[in-house]
């Protein structure tokens, strides 16, 4: 039975990075609580399936391709949105790239790629949005930024900076659009999705490093994309009220360890 | 009192303290209508037997344990009232005073009250319900901090340390008994229009007038209400935040945001 609190019946959300992880988690979690969905990505055939399956849990949903990165393209998916369903009252900034590397390794195309993904993307999108949230009822802006942002890890210069920076221009948001709309962050620890897996399968010692990994959380698993779902549709819904500005980690306790 | 429909907390038991008034006892009416066994608890015996008949009217089940939660024995027998219902698995830490006084002219009782009612009574809490917790099969402890805890508000020292404190304890025990399936979590209010700020609001003869100073403060522009502290404490309670532990959930409208 769904909680009244988190219905999103009549609502419209437009996630970005939604073809898979936890994107596509949220877009079928806030599906089955009635919100119409707007999915964006690159990834063309990912984002059709999360279609396949909001449709399966009930929702009208679209697909949108977007490469966040590029300033235009934010604008479109926005408009695209709300050209399809009127209008638009959840924005889920959830896509991100992740390149590992030192600071002293970093090069210049791969911190602006970073940064432009991870952080600009995210102003471009508000800016896109927020006229529209406020030509209706107001609305909910959730970015997903990391642990990453709260503390520093070996080998993430331009990945942690992007997310704290996500973090202050998220407070920022929440302090400038208020009272009608609100703004929060999620601060996800390491969570079990393709891309992760990925990373772990490329490394010489995977299984050693998910140990090593395990030391440091400590509820001693991986978060699930549905973890980050429930924590987003808790953000996106009217159960967080009066929740804005706040940066709110699923990490299974890694950043007070930390 | 909303009505949600859902009964996540059938089958659960839940002890909330400070639950005979105000955010406490909201808290508890909203986890009993979604299906928990409560166990009450506070020092106001009076208001304990009242919550707890409106709980039954509704069709909850609630048994009372006067506690002073600064009490080593009597906070042991809250647990055990707990334990003869069948175990533990939500705890709503919600007591707490508040003093307003700066801080030269907070005087040794006053700030041992303070500490003791707001940190020692959560630390006394946790410490006897964590095991019974983890023989449970694992739970939820939600600790009632404050904005205060993160920023600072003149005339507001002992009440600012003690929920800044909290905080850190409450870190402290998410991270040891993690591992043993106890998630432990903080939601921080700023003013309510129920609980310790109403209650100052309505003693100040125009409360009406403080009230609306304070909301226009906040971002949101307006106060908290018992609906937003109940939405947030049954969401870190639940298992809808599964992988959430050693957080802390500002309920402050954006306050927070501007003054860190």
């Amino acid at each position: 039975m769904i909680d009244a609190g988190t219905s999103l019946a009549g609502k419209v959300a437009l996630i970005t990075g939604a073809a898979s992880g936890q994107g596509r988690a949220a877009a079928v979690l806030f599906a089955h609580h009635g919100a119409r969905i707007a999915i964006a990505d690159v990834n063309d055939a990912g984002a059709a399936e999360t279609v396949r399956l909001a449709q399966a849990a009930g929702a009208d949903a679209l697909a949108v391709h977007a490469d966040v990165s590029r300033h235009d393209d934010n604008a479109r998916m926005v408009a695209t949105t709300v050209a399809r369903f009127g209008r638009l009252d959840v924005l889920y900034n959830n896509a991100a790239v992740q390149m590992s590397g030192r600071l002293v390794d970093c090069t210049e195309a791969d911190w602006d790629l970073t940064l432009a993904t991870n952080l600009s993307a995210i102003f471009w999108a508000c800016r896109a949005a927020v006229p529209h949230m406020l030509a209706s009822e107001g609305g909910s802006i959730i970015n997903t930024a990391s642990v990453l942002g709260l503390i520093g890890s070996e080998g993430y210069a331009a990945y942690g900076a992007a997310k704290a920076g996500l973090v202050a221009l998220t407070r920022q948001l929440a302090v400038e659009l208020a009272p009608r709309i609100r703004a929060n962050v999620i601060a996800p620890g390491s969570i079990d999705t393709p891309r992760f897996r990925k990373v772990v399968d490329d490394l010489a010692d995977g299984e050693g490093f998910l140990r090593g990994l395990m030391q440091h959380v400590p509820l001693k698993r991986l978060g699930t994309a549905d973890d980050i779902a429930r924590v987003a549709l808790f953000l996106a819904s009217d159960a967080s009220a009066y929740t804005s500005g706040c940066v709110l980690p699923c990490d299974g306790g890694l950043a007070a360890l930390r | 009192m909303s009505t949600s429909g859902s009964r996540r907390f059938a089958g659960r038991v839940a002890a909330v303290t400070g639950a005979a008034s105000g955010l406490g006892a909201a808290i508890a009416a909203r986890l009993a209508a979604e299906g928990a066994r409560l166990v009450l608890a506070d020092v106001d015996r009076a208001g304990l037997e009242r919550v707890s008949a409106a709980i039954a009217e509704r069709g909850g089940a609630a048994t009372i344990a006067p506690t002073d939660v600064t009490r080593d024995t009597e906070v042991a027998a809250m647990v055990g009232a707990a334990e003869a219902l069948g175990g533990l698995h939500v705890l709503v830490l919600s007591a707490a005073v508040e003093i307003r006084r700066p801080l030269v002219e907070t005087d040794d009782t006053d700030w041992q009250r303070v500490l003791d009612v707001n940190l020692k009574g959560p630390f006394l809490c946790m410490k006897h319900a964590i095991p019974l917790m983890v023989r449970s099969g694992g739970g939820s402890i939600v600790a009632l901090g404050s904005t205060l805890g993160a920023i600072g508000q003149p005339g507001y020292a002992a009440y600012c340390a003690s929920k800044g404190a909290l905080v850190n304890l409450c870190k402290q025990a998410a991270v040891e008994h993690a591992a043993d399936g106890v998630r432990v979590n903080v939601v921080s209010p700023s003013a309510c229009d129920v609980g310790l700020f109403a209650r100052v609001a309505e003693q100040s003869g125009r409360a009406e007038q403080v009230k609306a100073m304070v909301a226009s403060n906040v971002p949101m522009r307006r106060l908290g209400t018992a609906d937003d502290v109940c939405e947030a404490v049954l969401f870190l309670a639940s298992e809808a935040s599964a992988y959430v532990s050693a957080a802390v959930l500002p309920l402050d409208g954006g306050l927070a945001a501007r003054r860190q």
